[in-house]
C-alpha cells in the first residue's frame, strides 16, 4: 500500500461536551440532507463521508470501503482526508477494518499504534470501523480514524452506528431503485429492438441492433446471434458483437459450441467456463471467453437461430438474472428471423412475379374494380404505345378500343371482373392503328376480395396473317392443281380416243395381234385418267367448288349396285365377299353418287390390301346416321400410320404405292366427302389383323352442302 | 342417217371424235369455233349438237344461247363437252339451253347412250 501524503489538518484540542453534542447533530442532519439527496449508491457513500467529516468531532479521516462479491475485497468509494488511490483496493482479512467485516460489529481501536494489523496509511491515533449493511447483508465498512489516539467514545459510536443504518437503508432504497431503472431499461431496450425489427427488415442490421442491446443491458462483454439454415441443418453467425474478432459468417454444426448446443437441446444454457466445457467448439478455442450463455431462438417449436452471450472477464459469471434477461430477447429475435424470412421469400417471389410480368412477351396490364389502369407491363408498352405513367390511372376501355369494338372490349371488361374470360379482337394503339389481338382476362382475388380484372393481350396480326397467306397459298395449289389436270385431260382425251379408234379399226380390218398392245394403252390411259379425276376432285373439295346433288334413294339399291361393280376387284385376290345391308334399312337423302365413290374407293383399298380373306360391307341405321362398315382382314395398319391415313398424298407406306398403286389420295377424297355430306369416316386397324372403315353419314345430308 | 354436228377447236378432238362417231354410222359434220358452229346449226337441219363449251370466237354457253333463240335450231338437242368438271358447269351448261352434259375424255359408249336418249328412236 503506497504511503499517502496526509492531508487532514493537525487535529484540534477536543471541543468541549456541549458542543460535541451540536457538532453530532448537525453532522446528522448533514449526512441525512446528503443521503435524501442521493440517487445512486455513489451519492450516499459521498454523503456519509462528507456529511460526517468534522474535524471538531476528531472525524479527521473517513473512508467508505464496499465489499467486492467476487473477490471480497474491500475497495474504496468515497473518502474525505485522503490523497492516494481514490479506488484502493484491501485485500480480505488485511487491515483493522478487516474485524467489522468478519463480526458485522463495530470496532474501536483507541491507539492503532499498538496494533500489528494495522495498515499504515495515515499518521493516525485511533479508529473506528463500522459496518455498513443493507437488508442484513454486510456491503462494507466504514473507516473514521481520529489523528490523536482516545479520540472516540459511545456517542460516537452511536452516531457513527446509526449514520451507517441510515445508510444501509438508503442504499436498500437505492437497489430497489435501481432494479426499477433496470427494469426500465429492458423495456425500453425491447422496444429499441421491436422498433428496430419493425422499422427495417435488412435482418442482418436487426440482428446486430438486438444483439448490441443484449450485450448492454446484460451488460456482458459480447455475443453473437446466429441463423438456422434448414438446407445445410447449420448455423450461421449472422451478427456478433465484441467476442475478439468478427465472427460473421462462421458455420456451427448442431452440437457444435454453445449455440450448436442450444440448438441441439432446444434449452438455454450458462457455461461459467467456457474452455474447460466438453461442448466447446474449435472454431472458438482461441478467443478469449470465458462464461457463456446460449439459447435457442424458437418460433413455436421450430428452430430458427440461437443467441448467446459471453464474459471475457473471468471473475464474472452468467446467473439466473442474466437469463431471464436473454429469454426476453429471444422469441423478439426469433420473430424477426422468422419475418425477415418471411420477408424475403415474398419478396423473392414478388420479383420474380414481377420479373416474369416485366420479361413476358404478352402485354400485361391490371386494372381496378373501376376498370382504370393500375399497371401494365413493358410489352403492353410497346404492343400499344402508352408508357405505363400515361396509361396509369386511364380507364383502359377508353384507351384502347375503336368504335367498332368497344361494346366487345366493354364486355370483355366487365365479365373479367367476375370469371375468366377469352376472345379475338381489334384494338387501337396510341396512334391510332389497329392491332388484332387475342384477348384473356381473369379477375384478381386477393384474400377473397376482386381487386379488379387483369388482362392479356397477345399480338396476333402476324398469326391472322400467316392464316391468310396459308388460305391463299392453299387456294393457289387448288386452283393450280385444278388447272393442270384440266390440261392434263385434253391431251389424255386423244390418247384415249386415238386408242380406242385404232383398235377399232385393227379389229375391222381383222389385224387382231394389235389388239392387246392397243387394250394396255387404252387401260393404262384410263388409270391415268383416274388418277387426275382424283387430283381434281381434291382440288375441287379444298377449293370449294364441289358440288353435292342431294336426293332421295333407296339405301339398299345402292349397295347392291356398289357390290356388284366391286365383286370382281374382291374376287381378283381370292376374297370372299360379304354383303349385310336390310331391306328395311330405308332411304337417304344425300349425294348418292359421292356415296358411291365412297364406298367404292373403301371397298377397292380393302381389295387391294387383302389376300384370300374376307372383305365386308355392312349397313346398319343408328338414329339419324347411316352407318357403313367396311372391313377386311387384310394386312392392317399401325397406329401411327392411322393418325396420317386421311391426309392427302400419304399411303401408310411409300412401299405401298409401289407395290399396290393409287394416288393415296382416296381417303383424303372419302374423308372430305363424307364430311361435306355432315358425316366423317373413321378407321380401326391391328397390324397384321385387318382394317375397318366406318362410315357415317345423317339420313338427310345438311342443305348447304357447297357454293 | 342421222346427222350429227360437232363443234370442237381442238383439231385432234375433232377428228378422233368425229371418225369415231362415223364409224358408228352417223353422218358428221364439223365447225371449229361458236361463230361458225352457229352459221352451220342454223343452215344444216342437224338431228343433234355436240358443242364444246370452250370454243374461240363465242363460247359455246353463248352460241347455245343463241341457236335456242332460233326458231330453227329452237329444239334441237345439244350435248354440251367439257373438259371442266368444276362446280357449276353442269348448271351452266343447262341454263345456257343445252339438253345435256358430258365431260371430256369422252367415253364413247357413255356419250351414246346420251346422245339416243335425246334422238327419235330409228336406226343410227
Amino acid at each position: 500500500m503506497p504511503k499517502p501524503r496526509r492531508t487532514a489538518k493537525p487535529r484540534a484540542r477536543r471541543s468541549p461536551r456541549v458542543s460535541h453534542l451540536a457538532h453530532r447533530q448537525r453532522a446528522l442532519l448533514r449526512l441525512s440532507t446528503g443521503i435524501a439527496g442521493a440517487h445512486d449508491e455513489a451519492g450516499i457513500y459521498d454523503a456519509v463521508v462528507n456529511g460526517l467529516h468534522d474535524e471538531a468531532l476528531g472525524y479527521n479521516f473517513l473512508a467508505l470501503f464496499v465489499l467486492d462479491p467476487a473477490t471480497q475485497e474491500r475497495v474504496m468509494h468515497s473518502s474525505v482526508g485522503w490523497s492516494g488511490d481514490p479506488n484502493l483496493r484491501v485485500a480480505p482479512g488485511a487491515g483493522l477494518s478487516a474485524r467489522a467485516i468478519a463480526d458485522g460489529k463495530l470496532h474501536y481501536t483507541p491507539d492503532v499504534t499498538r496494533e500489528r494489523n494495522y495498515v499504515a496509511s495515515l499518521s493516525s491515533g485511533s479508529e473506528v470501523d463500522v459496518p455498513l449493511k443493507v437488508d442484513g447483508v454486510m456491503v462494507g465498512v466504514l473507516v473514521v480514524e481520529s489523528t490523536e489516539p482516545n479520540a472516540f467514545d459511545a456517542e460516537d459510536f452511536d452516531i457513527l452506528t446509526a449514520a451507517m443504518d441510515q445508510a444501509g437503508i438508503a442504499l436498500a432504497r437505492v437497489g430497489l431503485l435501481a432494479e426499477e431503472r433496470r427494469r426500465a431499461d429492458e423495456h425500453a431496450a425491447l422496444f429499441d429492438s421491436m422498433t428496430a425489427l419493425a422499422g427495417d427488415l435488412e435482418l442482418s442490421r436487426v440482428l446486430q441492433v438486438v444483439l448490441d442491446r443484449a450485450v448492454q443491458l446484460l451488460n456482458s462483454t459480447g455475443g453473437e446471434v446466429a441463423i438456422f439454415d434448414a438446407q445445410t441443418r447449420e448455423l450461421v453467425v449472422s451478427a456478433s458483437a465484441n467476442i475478439g474478432k468478427d465472427s460473421t459468417g462462421t458455420r456451427l454444426k448442431i452440437g457444435e459450441g454453445a449455440m450448436g448446443h442450444v440448438a441441439r437441446t432446444l434449452e438455454p444454457i450458462i457455461i461459467p467456463s467456457y474452455h474447460e466445457w466438453m461442448g466447446q467448439s474449435v472454431q472458438y478455442a482461441d478467443w478469449t471467453v470465458h462464461s457463456v450463455m446460449a439459447a435457442p431462438l424458437l418460433i413455436g417449436k421450430r428452430l430458427v437461430g440461437a443467441i448467446a452471450q459471453i464474459h471475457s472477464d473471468p471473475k464474472r459469471v452468467f446467473d439466473g438474472e442474466d437469463l431471464r434477461l436473454l429469454n426476453l430477447f429471444a422469441p423478439q429475435i426469433a420473430v424477426a428471423i422468422e419475418n425477415a424470412r418471411l420477408y424475403t421469400e415474398s419478396q423473392r417471389q414478388k420479383q420474380y412475379f414481377s420479373e416474369l410480368v416485366g420479361n413476358s412477351p404478352v402485354a400485361i396490364v391490371t386494372l381496378d374494380t373501376n376498370k382504370t389502369v393500375r399497371s401494365c407491363n413493358p410489352a403492353f408498352e410497346r404492343l400499344f404505345g402508352y408508357t405505363q405513367e400515361e396509361a396509369t390511372g386511364q380507364i383502359l376501355d377508353d384507351l384502347i378500343t375503336t368504335e367498332a369494338t368497344r361494346l366487345q372490349a366493354e364486355e370483355y371488361t366487365r365479365e373479367a371482373l367476375d370469371r375468366p374470360i377469352a376472345g379475338i379482337g381489334q384494338r387501337r394503339r396510341k396512334d391510332g392503328t389497329l392491332v388484332d389481338v387475342e384477348v384473356l382476362g381473369v379477375p384478381v382475388i386477393v384474400d377473397g376480395e376482386h381487386v379488379g380484372p387483369m388482362a392479356l393481350y397477345h399480338d396476333i396480326t402476324e398469326l391472322l396473317r400467316a392464316r391468310q397467306d396459308a388460305e391463299a397459298a392453299n387456294r393457289a395449289k387448288s386452283q393450280f392443281l385444278a388447272n393442270m389436270s384440266h390440261e392434263l385431260r385434253t391431251p389424255l382425251n386423244a390418247i384415249l380416243g386415238y386408242a380406242e379408234l385404232v383398235r377399232e379399226e385393227a379389229e375391222d380390218r381383222g389385224l387382231n395381234e394389235f389388239t392387246p398392245d392397243l387394250t394396255r394403252i387404252a387401260s393404262a390411259g384410263r388409270h391415268l385418267l383416274t388418277l387426275i379425276n382424283d387430283v381434281l376432285d381434291l382440288s375441287k373439295i379444298e377449293a370449294g367448288k364441289i358440288e353435292l346433288v342431294a336426293a332421295s334413294f333407296p339405301v339398299r339399291r345402292v349397295i347392291d349396285e356398289v357390290s356388284a361393280t366391286v365383286e370382281p376387284l374382291v374376287a381378283r385376290k381370292n376374297n370372299t365377299f360379304s354383303v349385310r345391308c336390310r331391306e328395311e334399312i330405308g332411304s337417304m337423302h344425300s349425294d348418292e353418287t359421292r356415296i358411291r365413290q365412297v364406298l367404292f374407293n373403301l371397298l377397292s383399298n380393302a381389295s387391294k390390301f387383302t389376300e384370300r380373306g374376307t372383305i365386308g360391307l355392312e349397313v346398319t341405321r343408328a338414329g339419324d346416321e347411316m352407318l357403313f362398315a367396311v372391313s377386311d382382314t387384310g394386312i392392317g395398319m399401325t397406329p401411327d400410320q392411322q393418325a396420317k391415313l386421311f391426309e392427302a398424298f400419304v399411303q401408310a407406306d411409300a412401299s405401298i404405292t409401289s407395290k399396290y398403286g393409287g394416288t393415296g389420295l382416296g381417303l383424303a377424297i372419302s374423308r372430305r366427302l363424307c364430311r361435306l355430306m355432315g358425316g366423317d369416316v373413321v378407321v380401326d386397324s391391328v397390324l397384321g389383323k385387318g382394317t375397318t372403315f366406318t362410315v357415317r353419314l345423317p339420313i338427310t345430308a345438311p342443305a348447304a352442302g357447297a357454293d | 342417217m342421222t346427222r350429227i354436228l360437232l363443234v370442237e377447236d381442238n383439231e385432234m378432238n375433232r377428228d378422233m371424235l368425229s371418225r369415231r362417231l362415223i364409224r358408228k354410222g352417223f353422218e358428221v359434220d364439223m365447225a371449229f369455233d361458236g361463230k361458225a358452229g352457229v352459221e352451220r346449226a342454223k343452215a344444216g337441219a342437224y338431228d343433234l349438237i355436240l358443242m364444246d363449251m370452250s370454243l374461240p370466237e363465242i363460247d359455246g354457253w353463248e352460241a347455245t344461247r343463241q341457236l335456242r333463240a332460233f326458231p330453227e335450231t329452237k329444239t334441237v338437242p345439244i350435248i354440251a363437252l367439257t373438259a371442266h368438271a368444276m362446280a357449276g358447269d353442269r348448271e351452266k351448261a343447262l341454263e345456257a339451253g343445252c339438253n345435256d352434259y358430258d365431260t371430256k375424255p369422252i367415253e364413247l359408249d357413255r356419250l351414246l347412250g346420251k346422245m339416243s336418249a335425246l334422238l327419235p328412236a330409228k336406226p343410227a
